[in-house]
């Protein structure tokens, strides 16, 4: 269709989504759908994909694993054991369960999941990238008929959001379970100032009774969009580091940078949707 | 039918120059100037201006000239990597216009790159190097991929140094895994950026017949970016001169070395002060 034959809703379209694409959430929207349709391309090999996706998943998760142990651990232990005694003092022992699916399940489990990894493994494939670039790796790749997103952003796009999911699972499970035993041993020695029954089976189940449907899909989307924005916004910025090796380091840190507003902002975005649920609930009920 | 043709091109670059600096020095030829911040200016610098050219098939071409005139941007131009602002490229007798003229296009007719520094992957052993265009383009199976992998760093004189990472390979190493690189692609047109820089004298000889072999034996056309264009006279070919941001007629060694524009004649002064015997 000519720009002349445009109705003015289809002109105001045009112009915004040209804008929209000039601006970097614009640009990584591109890089998103240029991997998606990258997938259908001539050179489609499942295999080699499949094998690309599992070393960029073992790449950007498993080797985060033990880092991810650890802080998981100590961040549920700390989280349990504050709000037991909050709580406990509170007079609100119930509540526990629904307390800790709403902090560690729902919010910063994602949350610290994803920043440990764009902390780690953004920052790692920026440089890579950008190193690349200064190498004239992605000239060469290109030279040769290989297209940069489907060989680089592709695999780790599918890699890094699949890592993500896994890990945020991990992650909840370390922080619940390691939290529990902290917790247990806190409960032991003070048992006498904390009035809350603290047991594997309260906990669990308290935890899963407090968990809705909505939390079951945003534990599946979450990672993913969170998985997503690191990867792009890590390639993103690898590709803007161009020929001159000065612009690498500041490449690195905005990746990480970044990647960690965007995915506050996403969190909020999906906290909105939470709020959503929330005052239709509400509206039942009245 | 020409693997190349190249009609009236032209390539600007657009820089932010202050204007202090455009005062001092008149060489800039703009041909676009918008005011860009305090003190500074948007200058749209021509760099190539009427570029035409034509390259038979099979034949082979070496464009020489100064540092700094653009002959790697030419080249990088012809691979696709940059876009011309103007002129008409045919690659075998194909007119690709300025839309389509991207790597990923112009590589899909059977052009390949030598980059100057090699440009190999830094991750991929240098036998997943070879092969990563032909997996890529699913040339064949896997048996069929090793088998021309094999006879590429044969032809190469690189198979012993098949499962080593490229930083463990010498200059000379990289670049002749980088041409069996292009090569394995069986190019009908391969763009070679500088192969003999940074050459000792053994590899350079190495490195020359491997390049006629592959002009001789395959009949790939060939351009040849270079400041050693001795290797123009050991290969027999024509040579051009990217002077003045135009490229010059092609000719022969000799005619450049007798020849009395100043350019050649500047050029071929500083080869005999390098100690080159000419």
């Amino acid at each position: 269709m000519k720009k002349s034959e445009l109705t003015l809703i289809g002109k105001i379209f045009e112009k915004g989504g040209n804008a929209f694409l000039q601006t970097t959430p614009g640009k990584l929207f591109a890089l998103f759908v240029n991997s998606l349709v990258s997938l259908f391309d001539d050179n489609r090999n499942l295999r080699t994909d499949l094998r690309n996706v599992m070393m960029q998943t073992f790449f950007t998760g498993v080797e985060v694993f033990p880092v991810l142990f650890i802080v998981a651990t100590l961040f549920g232990s700390v989280v349990i054991v504050e709000v037991i005694s909050i709580m406990s003092k509170m007079g609100f022992g119930s509540v526990v369960g629904s307390v800790l699916s709403a902090v560690i399940i729902r919010e910063l489990g994602p949350i610290f999941t994803a920043f440990l990894i764009a902390g780690r493994s953004g920052s790692a494939l920026t440089t890579m990238i950008g190193g690349m670039q200064i190498n004239s790796e992605i000239d060469a790749l290109s030279s040769m008929g290989v297209n940069p997103v489907r060989f680089l952003v592709m695999p780790a796009l599918f890699g890094g959001s699949i890592a993500v999911f896994m890990m945020n699972i991990w992650f909840s499970v370390c922080a619940i379970g390691g939290g529990f035993l902290v917790g247990k041993g806190a409960v032991l020695f003070a048992g006498q100032v904390m009035n809350v029954q603290f047991t594997w089976d309260f906990l669990f189940s308290s935890i899963l009774q407090a968990l809705s449907v909505t939390d079951f899909i945003m534990l599946v989307i979450k990672p993913l969009v969170f998985g997503s924005i690191i990867v792009l916004n890590a390639c993103y910025q690898g590709f803007c580091v161009k020929r001159d090796i000065r612009n690498l380091p500041k490449a690195t840190s905005r990746s990480v940078i970044y990647s960690f507003l965007y995915i506050v902002i996403a969190d909020a975005f999906f906290a909105a949707l939470y709020l959503v649920e929330y005052l239709g609930e509400l509206n039942k009920i009245i | 039918m020409n693997a190349l043709r190249i009609e009236n091109m032209n390539f600007s670059l657009n820089e932010v120059v202050s204007l202090d600096k455009i005062k001092k020095n008149f060489s800039y030829r703009m041909t676009h100037l918008e005011k860009s911040g305090k003190n500074k200016v948007l200058v749209e610098r021509s760099i190539l201006e009427n570029v035409n050219f034509q390259l038979g098939l099979g034949e082979t071409m070496c464009i020489g000239g100064p540092s700094g005139q653009g002959k790697s941007l030419l080249l990088r131009i012809l691979a696709g990597l940059e876009a011309p602002n103007s002129g008409n490229l045919y690659y075998f007798g194909e007119h690709i216009p300025r839309e389509k003229h991207t790597a990923l296009q112009i590589a899909s007719r059977q052009v390949g790159m030598v980059f100057q520094n090699g440009a190999l992957i830094s991750n991929l052993s240098v036998r997943n190097n070879v092969a990563l265009p032909l997996r890529y383009h699913k040339r064949g199976t896997e048996a069929e991929i090793a088998e021309r992998v094999n006879m590429a760093l044969d032809l190469m004189r690189v198979r012993e140094e098949e499962d080593k990472f490229p930083f463990m390979l010498s200059i000379g190493m990289q670049k002749r895994v980088a041409i069996a690189r292009a090569w394995v692609m069986d190019p009908r047109l391969l763009l070679m950026d500088e192969p003999t820089a940074g050459l000792d004298n053994y590899n350079r000889r190495n490195l020359l017949p491997l390049i006629d072999n592959m002009r001789t034996l395959f009949k790939t056309s060939i351009i040849i970016v270079t400041h050693d264009l001795m290797m123009a006279q050991e290969l027999g070919c024509k040579i051009c001169f990217l002077e003045n941001r135009t490229l010059t007629e092609p000719h022969y060694f000799d005619y450049w070395l007798h020849s009395k524009e100043l350019f050649a004649q500047q050029f071929f002064r500083d080869l005999r002060n390098r100690g080159e015997n000419i």
